[in-house]
């Protein structure tokens, strides 16, 4: 019987400890896969480039004899283009390397027989220079549609673009034109000798609806150091950039008709030729080739010290190459750019992040490169007459250790910083994704949560815990713990739009009163020591202490509020917010960190208070009854030995509750600008690595960069919390071997 | 002020007429008893008869309880330890109190023992090292500690924890030590070693011990009172309450014929 009764309730210690470790490691198994699977997505960040060689075919034995101007390529690497100097499109067959198709021109400027040359202007527009110095515009399109199959169909199309028809007369080395729409045209033409002319055409229409064309015309008048080497226009028609021989980049401003203005001639390769030069996406930074392989990227800054004036500056130093550059080729997509050296080494860069993204190697030196108008495919052409094709697969080029860690400086930026601004309404943007700015936002919002709500709930919890009488107790702390049941979007919602406002009128109340109220129950805690212990008073307030507190509080802010005023008009001259930034120079936001701490605070006060007050409860009683029999007070015998004792458990309060602030969102979210900037003061808002990604995720294209940068964050606050808590219960066990057992 | 002097005849502590209520319930009627300088007081009676509650009057620890009321007086010398003028804190240094469940403060060995002196703002090194040998020293607890004083106190055996806490009472210089069933968690050896100690003590301090144990108030006591029910029924020297009590009830308990 008795054996039975054993063996039976050993079966069920057995199956009770089954269900525990099940469970458990169910929570573990949870746990870890929710990190594998944001590891996931964050980790393609990383990943290194990929450029997939899809074709190597030598020129169709029909265009052997052509002189080529210009190459193209497709989307999807099945077709390729060349232009030749007769004004042909010759369309190729990337996997067969046969002719498919050549198409003249269309319309090309009457009497011209030959194109002197082609540039790029945008994606799949062309430049024509003709031998009667006329430029025209050609589209040169390729577009895809998948068939029923499944297979992907190229088809191609050229088109004329009047809008770029440009006249002139006379024999240009190369000329640019850029149409500005409605307004009429620029165009840059480098003549023999170095010369080179803008000549303006602007269109005005008068008050009967009559076009007028007027065009003027001037010659570049600035004494050039060395022979030009390289000439740029960028999109609007604004800059005019030219590199020199011995090494100096000049800038001209052309924007006005008739006005040609030299803003710059810096020296930007050190005596080394400028061998290429070329605008990277958005026209705002120049990318500079020379003739040792250097290789930089400069825009203009506004210079220390000087005035308005912006002077060009070297923001970014990429991968040099081996030899002397010959080609920089901008991305139709983003800031990365091709380039290509005269040993045919093509390096593919991103110029924010400064990452060399792919180094790819020909046999032979290159004669042209051209990449698709999504940037997926880059073509090259050697010179022994050969095509080379690649897919690239490069999904992140913006992202590196450095700009997610680092300062960088972006386009615009006066020096290398750390900013977080992931979107904006137009294409050329430049991405900045530094976490720092967020990282600092989250522990900031943190550190001033705990200041204030650390102080209060270990406070309240030592009071409640040792002097409260247990009736109110009994009472006391559920409602504290109904406190931590309040959803945080209601917190964040009365911070933002009750709190927000009303501190920003009592600004300086506010502030008083931490100083007043702390004042006035220190004073009332000195007092109170003259009551005599087991005095008819002091047993009639014992445990209700505070309810003496309340007016003293209350009475606290009422003075706070007073003295604020008179504090305000006195010395700040009737408005702190006017003097805080005319003085210190120190913007006030209305939801700035002081709402934050208090919001904040608020939520985690009863986590902190809960748990703590349990450590401190716990501590037995024979302790206290040691200290007190020693003769210390109460109040010594609850700091001294209470306090000490319950360490453990008060610590883990305070991490737990570090932690809940630090993952903390919607209050975060509600209560602060979000403004990712990275301000100390208490008077500034902030943005939090939690609040960043409620912000941001539903804008993030799903596997975009931002998409994935959003959940390195969220691995980032994953491995952060997991290292607090780590820490905290470490540190834990090492206090309660050293000290206490509660 | 005067310098009270230190008559060796006349009691250290006086009780009279003292009734101690816990709300309506009297937990003491009318006790009476005076203890005697350098002396062994032994309280002795069966579980629940008031020796605690008594002990605890002496120094005021049940100040902390609610709804005690204490009427009669009980004097320290010549001063009233319920008059309201009464320091507690300046009470309590002077009557120490050792406890029947050894509690060491989760600190060192040393700071267990300094801990009254800095509670009363002694930080001075040497006075600290000093008192802390004395303490161990007298608390014969030296020996075995003097190398790991800055180890936590939690680490002692249960005898050895005890012997902290006399020594922890005996830091402060009280006059008289109150001991409420200080061997009762303890194994015999422990016992013998804190039954010789309270013979040590005694040459310097005034000791009231309550025990359970009839064997060790009749060795280490000079005088017990026996309690029951809330009353004091005889207190003498201890060899006439164990050999000869006046009170049957006296001696039916002693020889263990109830309780
Ligand atoms: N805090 C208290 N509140 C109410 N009644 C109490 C309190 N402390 C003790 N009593 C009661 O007072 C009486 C005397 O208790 P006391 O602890 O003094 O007994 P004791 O003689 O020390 O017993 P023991 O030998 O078991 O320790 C008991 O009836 C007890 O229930
Ligand atoms: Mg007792």
């Amino acid at each position: 019987m008795k054996k039975n009764y054993t063996q039976a309730s050993r079966r069920r210690d057995r199956l009770a400890e089954l269900l525990i470790r099940i469970c458990g490691l169910f929570v573990i198994v949870a746990v870890v896969w929710i990190l594998v699977m944001i590891t996931r997505v964050a980790l393609p960040l990383f990943y290194s480039p990929k450029a997939t060689s899809i074709a190597s075919i030598s020129l169709p034995v029909e265009l052997k004899q052509s002189r080529l101007l210009s190459i193209g390529i497709d989307e999807t690497q099945q077709e390729l283009f060349s232009l030749d100097g007769k004004g042909l499109v010759h369309f190729i067959d990337t996997r067969g390397g046969t002719l498919k198709e050549s198409v003249p021109v269309p319309d090309p400027p009457p009497g011209a027989r030959t194109v002197v040359s082609a540039e790029l202007v945008s994606k799949s527009l062309y430049n024509l220079l003709w031998d009667t110095g006329v430029v025209s515009s050609v589209k040169i399109a390729f577009s895809s549609t998948r068939s029923e199959s499944g297979n992907t169909i190229v088809s191609h199309e050229v088109s004329a673009d009047p809008e770029g028809f440009f006249p002139g007369s006379g024999a240009f080395k190369r000329s640019f034109v850029r149409t500005i729409e409605g307004k009429g045209a620029v165009r840059v033409d480098q003549l023999e000798s170095d010369r080179i002319r803008v000549t303006w055409r602007s269109k005005e229409t008068d008050l009967f609806g009559n076009e007028k064309a007027t065009t003027s015309s001037s010659e570049i008048q600035d004494p050039l150091p060395a022979a030009i080497t390289a000439v740029v226009l960028d999109h609007a028609g604004h800059y005019l950039y030219a590199g020199t021989r011995n090494g100096q980049l000049m800038r001209w401003d052309i924007s006005e008709p008739g006005e040609i203005r030299l803003l710059d001639s810096t020296a930007v390769t050190g005596n080394s030729p400028v061998t290429a030069l070329n605008l990277v996406l958005g026209d705002i930074s120049v990318a500079v080739g020379d003739g040792k392989g250097g290789y930089t990227a400069w825009f203009p800054v506004t210079a220390a010290g000087s005035g308005e004036g912006k002077q060009l500056v070297r923001t970014h130093v990429l991968r040099p190459h081996t030899g002397t550059v010959s080609a920089i080729l901008p991305s139709p997509r983003d800031k990365s750019l091709v380039s290509v050296n005269d040993q045919g080494v093509i390096h593919i860069d991103h110029v924010t992040s400064e990452r060399n993204l792919l180094t790819l190697k020909g046999a032979k030196p290159v004669a042209m490169l051209a990449l698709s108008a999504q940037g997926n495919s880059l073509c090259s052409l050697d010179t022994a007459g050969n095509f080379a094709v690649w897919r690239l697969e490069i999904p992140h080029p913006e992202v590196s250790l450095g700009t997610l860690f680092g300062k960088v400086w972006y386009e615009g930026y006066d020096r290398p910083e750390y900013v977080w601004q992931s979107s904006a309404a137009n294409d050329d943007f430049e991405p900045k994704m530094s976490l720092v700015p967020l990282i600092f936002g989250t522990l900031k919002a943190t550190a001033f949560a705990m200041l204030f709500a650390v102080p209060l709930a270990l406070l309240g919890a030592l009071y409640t815990s040792q002097f409260m009488a247990p009736r109110l107790k009994s009472r006391i702390k559920p409602a504290v713990e109904i406190m931590a049941a309040i959803p945080s979007v209601v917190v964040g919602f009365l911070a933002g739009l009750w709190l927000a406002p009303l501190i920003d009128k009592v600004v300086l109340a506010f502030f008083l009163s931490f100083i007043i109220i702390p004042v006035m129950l220190l004073v009332t805690i000195f007092f109170w020591r003259l009551i005599k212990t087991a005095s008819p008073l002091e047993r009639r307030l014992r445990g209700k202490e505070f309810i003496v507190l309340i007016p003293i509080v209350l009475v606290g802010t009422w003075l706070a509020y007073l003295l604020g005023g008179i504090v305000e008009v006195q010395v700040f001259g009737g408005d702190f917010k006017q003097w805080l930034y005319s003085v210190l120079g120190i913007r006030y936001d209305q939801r700035n960190s002081m709402i934050i701490a208090v919001a904040l605070g608020f939520a985690v006060i009863p986590l902190i208070f809960t748990i703590a007050e349990d450590a401190l409860s716990n501590v037995p009683r024979n302790l206290t009854a040691a200290s007190l029999a020693l003769g210390a007070s109460r109040w010594q015998t609850a700091w001294r030995v209470v306090l000490p004792s319950a360490l453990p458990g008060v610590f883990s309060a305070v991490m737990i509750g570090f932690g809940r602030a630090v993952g903390e969102t919607m209050i975060v979210l509600m209560a602060t600008g979000n403004t990712p900037i990275m301000s100390g003061s208490i008077f500034n808002g902030l943005r939090s690595l939690s609040a960043n990604i409620a912000v941001e995720i539903p804008e993030a294209s799903l596997n975009g960069s931002l998409y994935r940068v959003l959940f390195l964050s969220a691995v980032l606050l994953f491995i952060f919390t997991f290292i607090i808590n780590t820490v905290a219960e470490a540190l834990r066990q090492r206090f309660r071997r050293k000290y206490g057992r509660y | 002020m005067t310098v009270p002097t230190h008559n060796p005849a006349s009691p250290i502590l006086t009780v009279k007429d003292l009734d101690l209520f816990y709300g309506a319930k009297q937990a003491l009627k009318k006790i009476n008893i005076s203890m005697q300088r350098n002396q062994v007081t032994a309280f002795i009676g069966p579980s629940g008869c008031g020796k605690s509650t008594l002990l605890r009057c002496f120094n005021r620890m049940n100040d902390l309880i609610d709804n005690v009321r204490v009427e009669g007086s009980i004097s320290f010398e010549d001063q009233e330890i319920y008059a309201a003028s009464t320091d507690v804190i300046t009470l309590r240094r002077r009557i120490g109190m050792v406890f029947q469940q050894s509690n060491p403060f989760p600190k060192s060995i040393y700071e267990n023992i300094v801990y009254g002196l800095r509670i009363a703002g002694v930080n001075d090194k040497s006075l600290l090292d000093e008192t802390v040998e004395r303490s161990l020293r007298s608390a014969a607890i030296w020996d075995e500690v003097k190398d790991r004083l800055h180890d936590s106190a939690l680490g002692l055996s249960g005898g050895q924890a005890q012997r902290i806490c006399i020594a922890r009472a005996i830091a402060v210089n009280p006059e008289i030590i109150l001991m409420d069933e200080p061997c009762s968690a303890l194994d015999p050896i422990s016992t013998l070693k804190i039954e010789e100690l309270i013979d040590e003590l005694k040459r310097k301090y005034t000791i009231i011990i309550v025990t359970h144990n009839m064997q060790q108030a009749a060795r280490v006591s000079d005088v017990t009172g026996f309690f029951y029910l809330g009353e004091l029924i005889e207190a003498g020297p201890t060899r006439k309450i164990f050999t000869n009590p006046e009170k049957t009830q006296t001696e039916d308990y002693i020889t263990g014929r109830f309780g």
